[in-house]
């Protein structure tokens, strides 16, 4: 801004003491036009300034962040985990958590595929009977096989003396 | 309260470590001048008042970016003219028009300009006629006499161009001036 400069030019101070002295003539500098035009509308700005001035008096996290200052140690640990890592990245937290659900989705509905084709877990209780007979009826063939094997008797192989493989191995 | 009389007494020290009552004093110094350039941008009263408020937001929000704490006005008129382009782009105005550099000084003071109160009006009125980027530098120079240098800074322009913008404007109402003389 201008002030009182080598050549003794006048500082703004007395220009405007000259220029209310003027004034009794009815002359104006353009910044006292300017102004005066816009003095009805002072007092909305008071109230503005007031406004932007107490909010930077308290400001609106003040109240939130004492209420995380208090509790215990676990809650006061958990609300800054909160706060500090997941509150700023909201949306890619949000991300994650819907494709892990999307992974839970598919996976439980993959199991259930596998389920049905391999047919080991049965629900029905019709089934489950039917299976138990069919399962009896398969033991009662095994054990008559057993019997008449036994009546034929014994047909296994005998294990050659240990000489004669190393005989062969000789040859 | 703080009392804010000269410009070297600008509590901004205590404003940037965080005193509402420095804050206050620096806007009650600043709230009608800017409100006055604003008005005379947007025409608009609700708007300009939503614009102070919004500067002084920011001022407060960015009041680090501040290098020379003697250059608080001009800074704070640099926001409220970055408000004012955001308000033009937003509703696609015409926000410039180049004006070829003129080189030459500059009159005197603009308080060695005195106007009549039958003039006040029609001195209104070619303020408002006046072109964007030449009413800008007008008001600026007129309002809180700001030199060419904090002129440009506040505006982005180059000082060359903020020079002659100035000289057109003062042709301008000098013209206006002698009109009304011979009528």
């Amino acid at each position: 801004m201008k002030h009182n400069d080598a050549e003794g030019r006048e500082p703004r101070r007395d220009c405007r003491s000259s220029g209310s002295a003027l004034k009794a003539n009815y002359m104006k500098t353009p910044r006292e036009i300017l102004l005066d035009r816009q003095r009805s509308v002072e007092g909305r700005l008071d109230a503005i300034r007031r406004e932007v001035v107490r909010n930077l008096a308290q400001p609106a996290g003040a109240a939130h962040r004492r209420t995380d200052d208090e509790g215990p140690l676990w809650w006061r640990g958990l609300s800054t985990l909160w706060r500090e890592l997941i509150q700023p990245s909201r949306r890619v937290w949000s991300g994650l958590a819907a494709v892990w659900l999307l992974l839970l989705v598919i996976n439980l509905s993959g199991r259930d595929n596998v389920s049905s084709v391999t047919g080991l877990p049965v629900q029905a209780p019709a089934v489950a009977l039917n299976w138990q007979a069919q399962q009896r009826w398969v033991n009662e063939l095994l054990a008559d096989r057993a019997v008449s094997m036994e009546a034929d008797g014994p047909r296994q192989a005998q294990p050659r003396p240990h000489s004669e493989y190393s005989g062969a191995a000789a040859v | 309260m703080l009392e804010v009389s000269a410009p070297e007494q600008l509590p901004v020290a205590e404003a940037r470590a965080g005193e509402p009552a420095a804050w206050d004093a620096l806007f009650r110094r600043y709230q009608l001048p800017l409100y006055v350039f604003v008005f005379e941008l947007v025409r608009d009263e609700q708007a300009s008042l939503d614009l102070v408020q919004d500067t002084f937001v920011a001022a407060l929000r960015h009041i680090g970016t501040l290098r020379e704490d003697g250059k608080f006005g001009s800074w704070l008129f640099g926001i409220a003219h970055q408000k004012c382009c955001q308000r033009w782009r937003k509703r696609t105005e015409v926000l410039c028009e180049e004006i070829p550099e003129i080189p030459g000084e500059l009159d005197a003071s603009p308080d060695d300009l005195l106007i009549r109160r039958e003039q006040e009006a029609a001195f209104m009125r070619l303020v408002e006629q006046l072109p964007l980027p030449q009413r800008t530098v007008l008001l600026l120079y007129f309002v809180e006499e700001f030199s060419i240098e904090e002129i440009a800074r506040i505006t982005e322009a180059q000082p060359g161009t903020v020079k002659s913008r100035l000289h057109y404007a003062k042709r301008a109402l000098r013209k206006l001036f002698l009109e009304n003389e011979t009528q």
